[in-house]
């Protein structure tokens, strides 16, 4: 940053940091900051079950929880399957984001009914989860439903398939959904990043004669270098954390192949025995691993300049 | 200067731009039709065939179960407007402020700020959630609207985004310029910040609309009075028994619950379809 | 600029503050009785007794919280309620089947009053309702052999088929003919096999799904799932598997799912195979089949063309119960409701009217009741079967079922399980491999434990 005043007054205007933080941490302090602890807390504890408020600090053996968790093949399925899910839908929304930002940025090339385009791709985005999963669940119905009628009637298949019963169907269809929900999302902030990129110097390099491809590779991906850091680590954490597509789809179902991290954090805590000391110890666990790849991302993104 | 040289590219490229746009908006489209569609068809015409093109005849029927169980979407719509509309105005003011000082000024605790913003961002909800119950019950803030709109004014993410732009999009010698002509640091944000940060705050701002007017975690745990209940909340009441659903007023519902949300992103998409230039910055 | 910052949030705070709603206090001296529950219709029976009690809602006032259970939220805000205690803790709450066993058997038991101590002479009062003994053994509380919950409608399951099928195939649409075709009473598969093998050589199904004999199945084990602490498959849920399997491999079904379109169709007559009856009681009539049928008149679709005989194995399925908090300060008025609500036998109770369908408005829906004394006095005549009266084969069937071998987990279990047999059944898994599976998600996911 070449910002002279800044420095020079550097002392004097520092403090308005400070105030300008101040309603942020006050709203993170009264309603975020027991929540936070509290769960902390109860990963050391036998806590199980509201019903009983009391709980034990287990002092003897304070890591029982997380080496329960971590012995557990459930979770380490979980978090497999987490990574696939979350690899399979964001490699396209990404790639598709990009495209669609690139041809309605295009400076040259105008595509009519942009407007309308970017409006109503970020549309699946305003239902619902539970409302998209009933869909969905609806269209891949066995052994009747719309895919079905389509697949056998167009002869593409001889007999109904039973998606849901398939690891590998159901796979796809949780990170379609994902896809399908979050890519228009993901284009309207790049959009957002690449109007906020001072149009001179788009204007510089046409210019020089620069081409649309050239443009984009060398002009907007690099200016919209924080955003696209941005938009990676909000979709780390929002696909590490994803949990009702696949809850509400099939409920992790079969045999366990859509079941997500925090769904099992879910079922820890919410389900039958409800053992919340198991639950928050695998958020925790969670956290730690959120956290690492994110430190590895803004690395990667680093300016280097 | 660079008009000259506009051409309108590859008219196969074109051919296939404008399919694939085509294709995904109907993609984008067919759930809307599906819902508003099944609105008005029967319960059971429903579970006979859940997706269908064709309306049917059931819409007043369907919209007097609402009566029976304690739907009201007139109450549902001003409480979802109230808490959806201060959330709004609260996170993205008070997120562009927190990312402001994160950008505009150097202290000492600047990138321990951002880390720790970055850190909480990433605590996992689901178990938090129960503290977070916990905390409400104790202190009787159910049955109370400002139980779900303050807590808005922590938004980790919607700080980061508005950082990451600022980092790309505010000048800060334009902020220079400005304490040079007299201008206090708190106007300086108000009134030469935040314009350029428009369209970044409109997709925020849609962002957060859109998540607070769907959100039924809190609110079906926090608002329990009839009066107090929103629209999500009072959708997920008609789904209350496995036994007698009554899908058709449940679409309803969830055709109710989408309209406004509709009006709202369309009023503020021009900003996400135009965005706001740059004015007057000279680098 | 920093003052004017402050005093923003000074004013924010006190305003939140001001806000913070105090526990519902009412001006005109009524005492309050706070009702927790996961749908509207116990609220709406109790908002009508206090219509119809002048002297009750002089004395006293409802205050009702309903979540919904669809999305995991009415017992976490339940159990936060029950243990935080004070005066916004619920009076009177409601189980449903999926969940009682917690509030009634298990870990949330504590919080339940007995029926007798809030004034209520219950075994005497059960033994004049004939309230069904499943319903009774469900809200006993097993640690001092107490009442603490008791229902208002019996989920006693049967056997509903088709009258034209049964005619075609067994020569008669007598539900004694069709009982004994089925092996009615006889707590076997054996015969059901029998009559499948029968029903696919004129090309129909028995059931439309393994769903469909699911809820048969895990009501006639022996034992729950959960045996000192230890899982435990019983033999009978055991069978499961390979009952499934071979309805699934003789295409003795239509193979779908409950609850999804296919099901419905099978209703109606226009599945891939037309399908013979349905496992259910008898609220699956009124509120599913019906419905589905096609029809709603003798003739229309399949509506008519239905009749019910006893199930080869007892069962039930679903039911809503009602408990009282043990630290409620109005056991008088809450013992007056639930009284009214599930052993109230007199014509003037809720139960006639749910029985006879007269409960909202002439035009009602006929319901099974827990108590058999109102249903021996109610008309269970429906024109959907045909003209006969469902209680004959209900009322035996809400004693046939058997309300001893559940457990608090079951909700969670049953999940599994049935995942686990639909992969097998369809090939995805080995027998062993299934198994496997199931015993692996029971022993991460809840504090059982599980022998491999």
């Amino acid at each position: 940053m070449n910002n002279s005043l800044q420095k020079k007054h550097g002392f004097s205007y520092a403090r308005y940091g400070y105030y300008f933080s101040i309603p942020f941490i006050l709203a993170f302090l009264i309603f975020n900051l027991y929540p936070t602890l509290y769960t902390v807390v109860l990963g050391f504890t036998d806590s199980k079950g509201l019903g009983n408020i009391t709980f034990h600090i287990l002092k003897d053996d304070p890591w029982k929880n997380f080496r329960a968790i971590l012995k557990a093949p459930t979770f380490i399925l979980s978090l497999k399957n987490t990574f696939v899910l979350w690899i399979l839908n964001f490699i396209p929304q990404i790639t598709l984001a990009l495209i669609l930002t690139a041809w309605f940025t295009s400076r040259r090339n105008k595509i009519k009914g942009q407007g309308f385009f970017k409006v109503v791709f970020y549309m699946p985005n305003i239902i619902t989860a539970a409302s998209v999963a009933v869909l969905f669940n609806a269209l891949f119905g066995y052994p009747k439903g719309p895919v079905n009628d389509l697949l056998v009637n167009m002869g593409l298949r001889d007999s109904t398939t039973y998606f849901m019963n398939s690891a590998s169907t159901t796979r796809g269809i949780v990170a379609f959904i994902q896809f399908w929900m979050w890519y228009g999302y993901t284009m309207i902030i790049l959009v957002s990043g690449v109007l906020g990129i001072n149009p001179e110097i788009y204007e510089a390099a046409e210019i020089d004669g620069a081409n649309d491809r050239q443009i984009f590779f060398q002009i907007t991906i690099p200016n919209l270098r924080t955003i696209l850091t941005y938009t990676l680590i909000t979709s780390l954490i929002g696909g590490l954390s994803m949990y009702d597509i696949p809850k509400m789809l099939n409920n992790g179902n079969p045999n366990n192949s859509t079941l997500t991290a925090t769904m099992f954090i879910y079922n820890q805590s919410f389900q039958g025995s409800y053992m919340y000391a198991r639950g928050a110890a695998a958020s925790m666990i969670l956290f730690l691993i959120i956290a690492a790849l994110s430190a590895v991302v803004f690395f990667l993104m680093r300016d280097r300049k | 200067m660079s008009s000259l040289e506009r051409r309108d590219g590859n008219p196969a490229v074109r051919a296939l731009i404008y399919i694939v746009c085509i294709f995904l908006a109907v993609l984008s489209i067919f759930p809307f039709v599906v819902m508003f569609i099944n609105s008005t068809r029967s319960t059971f015409e429903i579970q006979q065939q859940a997706v269908s093109l064709i309306p049917s005849t059931h819409l007043m029927e369907n919209f007097k179960v609402f009566n029976g169980k304690s739907f009201n979407p007139t109450t549902g719509f001003i409480n979802s407007l109230i808490v959806a509309v201060g959330a709004t105005v609260l996170t993205v003011y008070f997120s562009t402020l927190t990312a402001y000082a994160l950008v505009a000024y150097r202290w000492k605790m600047r990138n321990a700020m951002f880390t720790f913003i970055l850190c909480v961002m990433m605590i996992p909800g689901i178990v938090t959630s129960i503290g977070m119950y916990q905390f409400m019950y104790r202190i009787h803030l159910t049955n109370n609207l400002l139980s779900l709109i303050l807590p808005a004014v922590y938004a980790p993410q919607a700080v980061f985004f508005f950082r990451q732009f600022m980092l790309a999009s505010l000048p800060l010698e334009l902020l220079d310029s400005a304490r040079i002509d007299g201008s206090k640091e708190f106007y300086t944000f108000n009134h030469i910040a935040m314009p350029i940060m428009k369209p970044a705050m409109a997709t925020q701002g849609i962002f957060a609309f859109v998540y607070t007017w769907n959100s039924l975690f809190m609110p079906s745990i926090l608002l329990t009075r009839d009066n107090m209940k929103t629209m999500p909340v009072m959708v997920s009441m008609l789904k209350g028994d496995i036994y007698k659903r009554e899908y058709g007023a449940i679409y309803l519902g969830l055709s109710l619950t989408v309209l406004p949300l509709f009006i709202v992103y369309f009023a503020l998409s021009k900003y996400i379809i135009a965005g706001v230039a740059l004015g007057g910055v000279k680098g | 600029m920093k003052k004017r910052l402050a005093l923003l949030m000074a004013l924010v705070m006190v305003f939140s503050l001001c806000c913070f709603s105090a526990p519902a206090a009412f001006a005109d001296g009524k005492t309050v009785i706070n009702v927790m529950s996961f749908t509207d219709e116990v609220p709406n029976m109790i908002n009508r007794y206090v219509e119809t009690h002048p002297d009750f809602a002089d004395k006293y006032e409802i205050n009702t919280t309903i979540i919904a259970t669809t999305d995991g939220l009415y017992q976490p805000a339940l159990d936060q309620a029950l243990a935080s205690g004070g005066a916004d803790a619920p009076d009177l709450y409601c189980a449903e089947a999926a969940f009682i066993l917690k509030y009634a058997q298990g870990d949330m038991a504590q919080y339940a009053a007995a029926y007798e101590d809030l004034g209520i002479d219950v075994d005497a009062e059960i033994e004049a309702a004939q309230i069904a003994p499943y319903s009774v053994e469900i809200g006993t509380r097993p640690s001092d052999g107490k009442v603490v919950g008791l229902g208002y409608q019996a989920t006693g399951g049967a056997f509903i088929y088709r009258r034209s099928i049964a005619k075609d195939v067994f020569g008669s649409d007598d539900p004694a003919v069709v009982g004994e075709a089925i092996g009615a009473g006889t707590q076997s598969w054996d015969k059901f096999f029998e009559a499948a093998a029968a029903l696919k050589e004129k090309g129909y199904a028995i059931v439309s799904g393994d769903g469909d004999i699911w809820h048969a199945i895990e009501n006639s084990s022996d034992q729950g799932w959960i045996v000192d602490g230890k899982l435990n498959i019983d033999p009978k849920r055991e069978a499961f598997l390979d009952l499934s399997k071979q309805l699934k491999d003789n295409g003795y079904h239509n193979d779908t799912q409950d609850w999804t379109e296919a099901w419905y169709a099978d209703m109606a007559g226009i599945g891939e195979k037309p399908v013979f009856g349905f496992y259910g009681p008898a609220w699956l009539i009124n509120y599913v089949m019906a419905g589905n049928s096609g029809g709603s008149a003798p003739g229309e679709g399949t509506y008519g063309d239905w009749a019910v005989c006893p199930s080869n194995v007892g069962f039930f399925w679903g039911g809503t119960w009602l408990l009282a908090n043990k630290d409620t300060t109005k056991a008088e008025a809450v013992a007056e409701i639930i009284k009214w609500i599930t052993l109230d036998a007199t014509e003037d109770g809720l139960q006639y009217g749910w029985a006879n369908g007269t409960w909202s408005g002439e035009q009602g829906t006929k319901d099974t009741v827990a108590s058999g004394a109102v249903m021996a006095v109610s008309n269970g005549e429906l024109d959907f079967l045909g003209g006969q009266n469902m209680f004959e084969a209900f009322v035996p069937a809400n004693e046939y079922a058997n309300g001893s071998n559940l457990t608090q987990y079951d909700e969670t279990i049953n999940n599994y399980w049935r995942d686990a047999v639909r992969q097998y059944t369809s090939g995805e898994l080995s027998r062993d491999d299934a198994i496997n599976a199931f015993k692996t998600n029971v022993a991460d996911n809840l504090d059982v434990e599980v022998d491999f």
